[in-house]
């Protein structure tokens, strides 16, 4: 009786939801856009309506802010922040330096664009994105959950391969642990 | 043999009740934060959500046998507190357990619960979780003695160490512990600002300060377990509070409101407050609460 | 400049009687520009740091002159007391860059210098912490000299997106088009930018 379509749409429908109302955040500012969350999260663009909250350790977290640029020494970190978080795990990437190398197009120090090395959810454009912007991403994530398209986690594990000879190209000393399951 | 049909529903029932009203409880907390920020908070089912929300994730990573048993000893200890606990005063269905000499067992079934969550963060080996945990128990040295204390002065009082019997003493409102016992009043309401776990005493989950202490390598349905645990402990200590000192309930309506209006206390001093070093809140406790206590003691037994 | 210059004027004299191999000069009210020899950089730095109290080490910065093919060493340094900003310059060989470190002066120079090192190449004799410091692993030549083609280097080790950025398209014209205006005269030769250049 529990495992017919109808009673899994159900028990999919109340899992979105209630996934899509508590999104916790892991308080990481990886960029010169962290600048704009102070301001989202605070009283005037009140984020924690939507249930939004910055949580302490990525153990703890659903959403990964990759808030700007990032050279190879932080994407390093970052791929193992990535890799500590539990599943289903969702990555947003603000401003355009994540898109397509923003500001920081010639350099030789930055990543140029974020896609082919974490697999992201939602793009928020901007330099930096204003805090309307930054909730209105959020809605956006929220959207994706209830349609069960944000599988971000899902295609890392599938293309692993794919995504591991991207990241070695650009960091050269490769010490990491292994994708802890 | 005798199956005692209507307390054993009762048995089943109360651990769900504790639960949910722990969660308004929680929800209604951070909207009361939020009002006083000047914003809209969550809505009130918010840490239903949240619990709802981690026991669905579907990869969990966990370091060894012993972070397992952690997340159940401490559901075990509260719900354990919880069923000792007299819920309404003379109904069939909610005075739970109870044997003669079951405050002292309160007294140490409540510590069990952080015992359990000690071993499963020390299991983890992140030197965040060690310091928490150190911070923890030397907290709970602080506002374990003027508790005592204030319990060692009503039990020398009525001469008496079961709960039920100090129900009965307090029949109407004058004999309310309140007005028969006033200084252990005092203490244990200062140790109970402890026992809560805002601010200012509440180094032990600072998550700015080491990355939330014992509970930072705990993720998804361990979270979600101590999450739990809280919520149910949570309620169980109002309930032993109100019993304690301010005569029980006769029913949820009177229940709801006697530990809504005590669960102010600690949330409104909580919100305006920076926190304590530890050291700072152990000398706080040892000044003034335990002095009450003491006089308790002293006006009880001469 | 109807001001009287007095603190400056007084700071030029004394710098140069003790040392008369340098050339002062004064670019406006409290900038003071000292270009100086090599070997005289020690003992001007604390001739000045310990009898006109300059005390204040505000950053050192090096500037690579490839056709003269010379590093220029510029040490800035501030007094509280005269509010006066001293600029020091040098010029070191470009082929093997060595310079002693002014690590005993003040201590902060320790990080200039190794920033200086990663990115330049100069190696400062004395200083103890040379190595890794902004960038893990790096492989190539130091990348601050001009002769380091980063936009060659960022198309080989990078798969980007240029061909879909702005500035590979002309921003103007496509704007023009799109409003239905004419672009004036004098903007029409900023309009075609190589980006190669």
């Amino acid at each position: 009786m529990l495992n017919d379509k109808y009673s899994q749409k159900i028990v999919d429908i109340i899992k979105n939801y209630t996934r899509k109302h508590s999104l916790w955040v892991v308080a990481y500012g990886t960029g010169c856009g962290a600048i704009e969350l102070p301001p989202t999260m605070t009283s005037r663009y009140d984020a924690e309506r939507f249930g939004i909250r910055g949580s302490a350790t990525p153990r703890q977290a659903d959403v990964l802010l990759i808030t700007g640029y990032l050279s190879t020494k932080t994407l390093k970190r970052v791929i193992r922040t990535y890799e500590q978080m539990q599943a289903p795990k969702y990555v947003i990437g603000f401003g355009s330096c994540a898109i397509n190398g923003g500001m920081y197009w010639d350099s030789y120090n930055t990543i140029k664009s974020l896609d082919q090395y974490l697999p992201v959810d939602v793009f928020i454009s901007g330099c930096m994105p204003r805090p309307e912007t930054v909730i209105s991403g959020f809605i956006k994530l929220q959207e994706m959950i209830t349609d069960g398209k944000a599988n971000g986690a899902e295609k890392y594990k599938e293309n692993l391969d794919w995504y591991r000879t991207n990241q070695k190209q650009v960091i050269k000393n490769w010490k990491m642990p292994d994708y802890n399951w | 043999m005798e199956i005692n049909w209507i307390k054993i529903i009762g048995l089943i029932i109360t651990p769900i009740i504790a639960f949910f009203t722990g969660t308004l409880y929680g929800g209604s907390a951070r909207n009361i934060t939020a009002r006083i920020q000047n914003r809209y908070g969550p809505p009130i089912w918010q840490n239903l959500f949240d619990i709802m929300k981690l026991y669905s994730k579907s990869s969990t990573i966990h370091h060894g046998v012993m972070q397992h048993l952690g997340a159940v000893w401490a559901i075990t200890a509260s719900t354990t507190t919880l069923l000792f606990i007299p819920i309404l005063r003379d109904s069939e269905l909610f005075v739970n357990l109870s044997f003669d000499g079951d405050l002292i067992f309160l007294l140490y079934i409540m510590v069990f619960g952080s015992l359990g969550m000690a071993l499963g963060a020390g299991q983890t080996g992140n030197p965040n979780s060690a310091i928490g945990v150190s911070r923890g128990l030397t907290q709970l040295v602080g506002y374990k003695v003027p508790f005592i204390m204030a319990l060692v002065a009503l039990m020398i009082q009525f001469k008496t160490t079961n709960l039920n019997d100090l129900l009965a003493v307090q029949d109407s409102f004058l004999n309310w512990n309140i007005f028969q016992s006033p200084f252990a009043f005092l203490a244990a309401i200062l140790a109970f600002l402890g026992m809560m776990g805002y601010k200012p005493f509440d180094i032990v989950f600072a998550p700015a300060e080491i990355a939330s202490g014992p509970p930072s390598e705990f993720g998804g349905k361990y979270l979600g377990m101590m999450q739990t645990s809280r919520s149910i402990f949570t309620f169980a200590k109002l309930v032993l509070f109100t019993d304690l000192f301010l005569g029980g309930a006769e029913n949820f309506f009177i229940l709801i409101i006697k530990t809504y209006l005590l669960y102010m206390i600690p949330l409104l001093i909580g919100i305006v407050n920076p926190r304590f070093r530890t050291e700072q809140s152990v000398r706080f406790f040892w000044k003034w609460p335990t002095a009450f206590g003491i006089i308790a003691i002293l006006i009880v037994a001469y | 400049m109807n001001k009287e210059l007095t603190n400056e004027n007084k700071l030029i004299e004394d710098i140069k009687k003790t040392f008369p191999s340098s050339e002062v000069s004064i670019q406006r009210e409290k900038r003071v520009i000292v270009k100086i020899k090599q070997d005289t950089v020690p003992p001007l730095l604390s001739y000045v740091k310990d009898y006109l109290d300059f005390n204040h080490l505000s950053h050192i910065s090096c500037v690579d002159w490839i056709e003269q093919k010379k590093f220029e060493l510029v040490f800035i340094l501030w007094s509280y007391d005269q509010q006066i900003q001293i600029i020091a310059k040098t010029l070191i060989n470009r082929d093997e860059p060595k310079f002693t470190t002014i690590n005993k002066l003040w201590r902060q120079a320790e990080t200039y210098e190794r920033e200086i090192h990663e990115m330049y190449g100069v190696e400062f004799v004395g200083n103890d912490r040379m190595g890794d410091f902004l960038l893990e692993d790096w492989e190539d030549i130091p990348p601050m000299r001009r002769d380091f083609n980063t936009i060659q280097f960022v198309k080989e080790n990078f798969n980007d997106r240029s061909a879909a950025r702005e500035d590979s398209k002309n921003v103007r014209e496509t704007i023009a088009k799109h409003s239905g205006e004419e672009i004036p005269e004098f903007a029409k030769k900023y309009s075609t930018r190589n980006i190669d250049e």
